[in-house]
């Protein structure tokens, strides 16, 4: 199963990836293999920036990580996967590879000729993303250095700061 | 540890770990340069000491935090002699079972400005003195969620060196198996801290320790040594892995 489409959001905005060198099933856990994924220059050569839809400030933004991590579709991932992917048809299908398997069945549900696979699904997705992870920063260009790190400190504090206040149940987690 | 502070006669070397330091004085103590000088994170002593670099420059205070191990696992571990705690200054290190924040404060003094601190705590409770102790050091990153679902908090992290995490959970091998499979680079480092009466009361705490170890194993961190926390800590371990995603 090849995967064409890679789905990284990331604190700034989605981002999708087309795969232009499609990696190999088999030996994706030689120690040769995990060490290519963690040379920017090698990885490069797997992937290709289609296109990056930033969100437009913060409130924004925890609003789409509030829906990503509850694996719902907002209006604006579907925007971005609209104009980002190639339509797909019956004959010609489209497979895009995201982190989770609730967001996976959102988009399904939205684009019935797009398959998704997740890392559970097919172990390659799984690679291919933790490399969107590390090296994102350096694959889009429109990013300035230490961009993703200020959102991620803006974001992290509005996101925390949002589950602490609005808890439904007025009492503690219990953890054990 | 009354007579730390008074005498002010301490001489600070830094440790064998970088960004980690001993002050010798009347009885040595474990530091770390306080990155908000002048502000105490939970009531601990800091010590402040002036350095001259130059021959004719002006002379400059450094201050310290004493790190307590009774207090600390990580603190307890570096005092108990663990070989490599993947943390430096410049490090991304996702810490896992922050609690109020206060040893995560002092692993932010490690890493200093330069790096960052990923600190996730599942209890609301905790979670508000970890986002106010974030506050006022801007490279701790506070993650009120649940490590057990670290998709849920996937848009927050980068790739990161170090994953410690002192959970205290029956399934935190797991745990942090899934976390490191979405975070760790490969080469990562793994620092566990295990209550062998939060995995099985039942059972010696050796063979909770050899079970947990293999559950590690199991997926994809090779153990590289363990420890016991004694005196500091009963019946814990402070287990460290590398981490190689092939198992």
């Amino acid at each position: 199963m090849s995967v064409d489409y890679l789905l990284h959001e990331n604190p700034v905005g989605y981002a999708v990836f087309k795969v232009v060198h499609q990696p190999d099933t088999i030996g994706n856990r030689l120690k040769e293999v995990l060490e290519a994924a963690q040379d920017l220059d090698k990885f490069g050569k797997t992937v290709e920036l289609v296109g990056l839809s930033p969100f437009q400030g913060t409130s924004d933004a925890l609003q789409e990580i509030n829906d990503v991590s509850e694996g719902i579709m907002s209006d604006f991932l579907k925007a971005t996967l609209e104009t980002n992917l190639p339509k797909a048809s019956k004959k010609k299908a489209i497979t895009l590879g995201v982190w989770e398997k609730n967001l996976a069945g959102s988009i399904k549900a939205a684009f019935p000729n797009l398959t998704c696979e997740t890392g559970d699904t097919n172990p390659v997705v799984g690679d291919l993303l933790r490399g969107l992870r590390q090296h994102g920063q350096k694959l889009i260009k429109k990013l300035q250095p230490g961009d993703l790190e200020r959102s991620i400190l803006g974001l992290g504090h509005a996101y925390s700061r949002a589950k602490v206040k609005f808890s439904v149940q007025k009492h503690d987690n219990h953890i054990i | 540890a009354a007579g730390a502070k008074g005498g002010a006669k301490v001489i600070v070397e830094p440790h064998r770990h970088a960004g980690v330091f001993v002050g010798r004085g009347k009885e040595d103590l474990l530091l770390t340069k306080n990155l908000t000088p002048g502000e105490s994170v939970y009531g601990e002593k800091r010590i402040s000491v002036s350095a001259q670099n130059d021959a004719d420059g002006p002379a400059t205070t450094v201050e310290y935090r004493v790190w307590n191990p009774f207090r600390s696992k990580l603190a307890a571990g570096i005092l108990g002699g663990v070989d490599d705690i993947y943390m430096k200054p410049g490090s991304k290190v996702l810490y896992l079972g922050a609690a109020s924040g206060t040893s995560v404060s002092h692993v932010a003094d490690i890493v200093g400005p330069e790096g960052s601190v990923y600190a996730v705590e599942f209890s609301h409770r905790s979670g508000r003195d970890l986002i106010n102790m974030a506050t006022r050091r801007p490279n701790v990153i506070p993650i009120v969620e649940d490590a057990r679902h670290p998709l849920k908090y996937r848009m927050l992290l980068p790739m990161v060196d170090c994953i410690f995490a002192d959970v205290a959970q029956p399934d935190q091998a797991r745990i942090v198996g899934l976390n490191a499979s979405l975070f760790l680079k490969v080469g990562g480092g793994v620092l566990i801290s295990i209550k062998a009466n939060c995995i099985d009361s039942t059972a010696q705490p050796e063979v909770v320790f050899a079970q947990e170890v293999q559950k590690m194993r199991e997926m994809g961190i090779k153990p590289k040594e363990q420890l016991t926390l004694e005196p500091f800590e009963r019946d814990h371990a402070l287990v460290a892995g590398i981490y190689q995603r092939a198992s």
